[in-house]
């Protein structure tokens, strides 16, 4: 496959699970407003929508832009419909599909036109009309223009280097966000004992889950009261959970090993340090994670996939 | 300006509201009644409705001609309303597919769709049979000739087309001599643009064979038919041309170098996404299963062209270039390309790379060597050229040139180096100073211009709102020289949408149809009385 469309697969995947990860963070935090009578009283300037800006490393570009004062309507739409600034969901598709338009043969007819549809449609009044109606609504929408798209591409593209690198750039993202989520979420949370259900603190937990579509996995998984290391552990180490970290960083060995079984004995960086975290997470367990500090391990983790990404472009995108 | 209509209407039509045709199937001549009951609601679709020049539909007498018949029938019983609403179903699912074209100017890199008429364009097959045969022999024609320019110039030695008119073409490419180019064929894709004058003879009007576009809106409008239109396929038996794709990978494969193996790497070669018809260089990459390559893609090395892969290079060993000639090649062409491959060229000389079309082949589709493609058809075939050219004057020769600055208003002006309908004179529509400019331009530049009577275009029943009216049409119908000559059955009838516009560009406002080309069965059923 050439490395330009390679290239641009890989950012379609990455660019694709980001705006559907600002939606689903959109959308815990908004309830999260609605809610916030309660939560006002105990810490009066938490705003779970700023939080979100955190997460996503662009508190300082809405301040530039809105000024300091957060509105919820205008972080609101800072995040999704804004058309220039390069952290909302209309820029990410946008940018996903103009890779997909400079490389379209590369892609399924059913993948493109999803892909597409979805962006025009957010560049429509009726998106903006929608957003301002019911927020919840748009996210929702958002989320699900997201999944059909991967969706098409499960069911309509061939197991082939293409599919390969679409995944390859969606779990790496995905384990990305992850990270980022766990890393700004939990100095603001109370300690890691067990927690009894309807206080404020088993919220911040429940939430937590939430932004990652892991509350009900996890409570399945745990029969069980949220129990934070039980929560931190699911997150980062469980095998069978699509948003682990551990899952992501498998998929992303198992497109990797695919896109080099060309017999070659020799592995690429990308592909070593992919099985070298692979190994790690499989190996380590909860009390592993304390012992090191969960902020360091977090920190070391995405430092990683950042090498990781670098890796694959000099294994893949920059060949000669 | 589809954004506004919602994905439900696509859904309703899908689920069956379509009209019951209770009236019987293809062949079965409908009843009197009928006919009296359809000529009544056919003054609310067709009202004002008014022949100008010679109508595709409609013969002297205003009624349809035979092969028209079911067609027409058919557009009277589903109404204005309903035509309209498929009209704008199809709209959406061209913008939804992204089957989109850029537009130069105004604003930069705009996307549009170009806009696409649901009333299809027929083409008896005897018709056509002859179109067929007229444009295999001007291609052949046209292959010749470059040839003979760059190897031994008997034709110009012969003084059948003067040599300065040849040597001067903005589209000659003097690096090209002596270049030797696999089974000698130099175009391979060639759009030949087709005109019916007031008696409806097919006339062309020019030759595309550099790199003509078009042909992914006739695949794709077939499609956008079957999908929007179902019921009328049924009515005629339609030369399919999805067999286009295959056909165009025979013939690139057929052009790679003698050097190659038996299974040579082909790749459309495209400008970059921000190219006029950057759709349309995927489309047909996708089609054909062959990677679509930019020139920041590719590298020389050793004589040859690679592409970079995740697995390193590849070579390539014909290109489908969709570049111009100047833009290929920094170190041979423009030293400012960007879109080209340092080393190409030398790939391309040293006969390790095919190139679709070859390269110089802008010296046969010059709007100053046209008038003489008569004369090489009976110079290289010895036969009597079956198509016609439009009659031309060049200002190079003394006396047609005070024709035409004395005729400059009822001609038309074209730069011979332009294309896409632009620096062009039209000259009924003109005004005194554009008038005026022309003819300084002309007497400056002689070797530049050509005129034309201003000819006026055969029109065709169109879809304007909920209306059916009369816009002119061309015809590119699009030919394949490889192992043979394959003509595509139909090719691109483009409407000029605005009212008595002849200027059928899609840069300026054109727009496309479907072109069935009926199969022989058709005339068949028309004779023995179906319609």
């Amino acid at each position: 496959m050439l490395s330009r469309v390679a290239e641009n697969l890989y950012w379609i995947g990455r660019y694709v699970e980001r705006a559907e990860n600002v939606a689903r963070l959109l959308e815990v935090a908004y309830h999260l407003e609605l809610d916030a009578a309660e939560l006002r009283e105990e810490s009066p300037d938490a705003s779970p929508l700023a939080d979100a800006l955190s997460v996503l490393a662009c508190r300082d570009a809405f301040q530039q832009r809105a000024g300091a004062v957060l509105e919820r309507e205008q972080v609101l739409e800072f995040l999704t419909i804004e058309p220039v600034e390069g952290h909302s969901i209309r820029v990410m598709l946008g940018r996903a599909r103009d890779n997909a338009r400079a490389s379209r043969e590369a892609l399924s007819a059913d993948a493109w036109d999803q892909l597409n549809s979805l962006f025009l449609e957010m560049r429509t009044s009726r998106a903006r009309l929608r957003l301002q109606q019911s927020p919840l609504r748009f996210l929702e929408w958002v989320k699900r223009g997201c999944a059909l798209f991967g969706g098409l591409v499960d069911a309509t593209l061939p197991r082939a280097e293409a599919y390969h690198f679409l995944q390859l750039g969606r779990h790496l993202e995905r384990a990305n966000q992850i990270g980022r989520i766990l890393q700004f979420g939990l100095p603001r949370l109370p300690a890691l004992e067990a927690l009894d259900p309807g206080t404020l603190s088993a919220m911040h937990w429940s939430n937590l889950l939430k932004s990652c579509s892991a509350h009900e996995a996890y409570l399945q998984h745990a029969h069980d009261q949220i129990d934070p290391v039980g929560v931190i552990g699911f997150l980062i180490l469980d095998e069978g959970f699509p948003r682990s970290i551990r899952f992501c960083i498998d998929r992303c060995v198992e497109s990797v090993e695919s896109i080099e079984d060309d017999g070659s004995p020799q592995a690429s960086d990308a592909r070593r340090l992919l099985g070298r975290l692979s190994s790690e997470l499989r190996y380590l367990d909860q009390r592993d994670l304390l012992q090191r500090g969960l902020q360091p391990y977090l920190v070391g983790l995405l430092v990683t996939c950042h090498r990781i990404g670098d890796a694959v472009h000099l294994a893949y995108f920059q060949t000669t | 300006m589809i954004e506004g209509t919602d994905r439900n209407l696509l859904i309703q039509i899908e689920e069956g509201l379509w009209p019951v045709d209770r009236r019987g199937g293809p062949g079965k001549p409908h009843s009197g009644g009928l006919r009296l009951e359809l000529e009544s609601i056919r003054s609310s679709l067709f009202e004002g409705y008014t022949r100008r020049g010679f109508d595709e539909m409609f013969d002297e007498a205003d009624r349809p001609r035979p092969h028209y018949a079911r067609l027409y029938d058919r557009l009277v019983a589903m109404g204005g309303e309903e035509l309209s609403r498929r009209h704008r179903l199809s709209d959406l699912i061209l913008r939804h597919q992204g089957i989109t074209f850029t537009v130069y100017g105004r604003d930069q890199g705009v996307e549009r769709i170009i806009p696409f008429d649901p009333i299809p364009r027929l083409v008896t097959a005897s018709e056509w049979e002859k179109i067929e045969r007229g444009l295999k022999q001007r291609l052949r024609a046209l292959n010749a000739f470059v040839h003979d320019v760059y190897h031994d110039r008997k034709i110009l030695r012969d003084r059948v087309i003067p040599p300065d008119l040849v040597l001067g073409a903005s589209g000659y490419r003097r690096e090209c001599l002596g270049v030797r180019v696999a089974h000698d064929i130099y175009i391979h894709i060639c759009g030949i643009d087709l005109i019916r004058d007031e008696t409806g003879e097919y006339l062309v009007l020019e030759d595309n064979g550099r790199t003509p576009s078009g042909v992914s809106y006739v695949l794709k409008n077939r499609q956008v038919m079957k999908q929007v239109f179902p019921v009328l396929f049924e009515t005629y038996a339609i030369r399919p041309v999805d067999d286009y794709p295959a056909d165009l990978l025979a013939t690139l494969r057929f052009a790679a170098p003698p050097s190659c193996g038996d299974d040579p790497c082909v790749a459309v070669l495209t400008p970059g996404l921000y190219n006029s018809a950057y759709f349309e260089h995927g489309y047909l990459a996708r089609r054909m299963g062959v990677e679509l390559v930019e020139g920041r893609d590719l590298f020389f090395d050793r004589g040859q062209i690679f592409m970079r892969t995740t697995r390193g290079p590849r070579r390539v060993d014909v290109l489908y270039r969709r570049i111009d000639d100047d833009y290929l090649d920094p170190l041979v062409f423009r030293p400012d390309s960007q879109l080209g491959v340092p080393g190409l060229f030398a790939a391309y000389r040293g006969r390790q790379l095919g190139l679709a079309n070859a390269i110089g082949t802008g010296v046969a589709d010059d709007k100053a060597i046209y008038p003489y493609v008569p004369a090489m058809i009976r110079y290289y075939l010895g036969e009597e050229p079956i198509l016609r050219n439009v009659e031309t004057f060049r200002p190079l020769i003394p006396s047609e040139r005070a024709y035409i600055l004395a005729h400059l208003e009822q001609l038309v002006v074209k730069a011979v180096d332009a294309s896409g309908g632009y620096g062009m004179l039209i000259g009924p529509v003109s005004t005194r100073t554009q008038r005026e400019e022309f003819a300084r331009r002309i007497e400056a530049n002689p070797r530049g211009y050509i005129a034309q009577p201003t000819i006026c275009l055969s029109q065709h029943p169109t879809l304007i709102d909920d209306r059916i009216e009369g816009r002119h049409v061309d015809l590119r119908p699009f030919v394949l020289c490889g192992r043979e000559i394959k003509v595509l059955p139909g090719g691109l009838t483009r409407v000029a949408l605005p009212r008595g516009s002849l200027v059928v560009n899609s840069s300026q406002g054109g727009g496309t149809k479907d072109t069935w080309v009926l199969a022989e069965l058709q005339d068949e059923l028309r004779e023995s009385g179906g319609g």
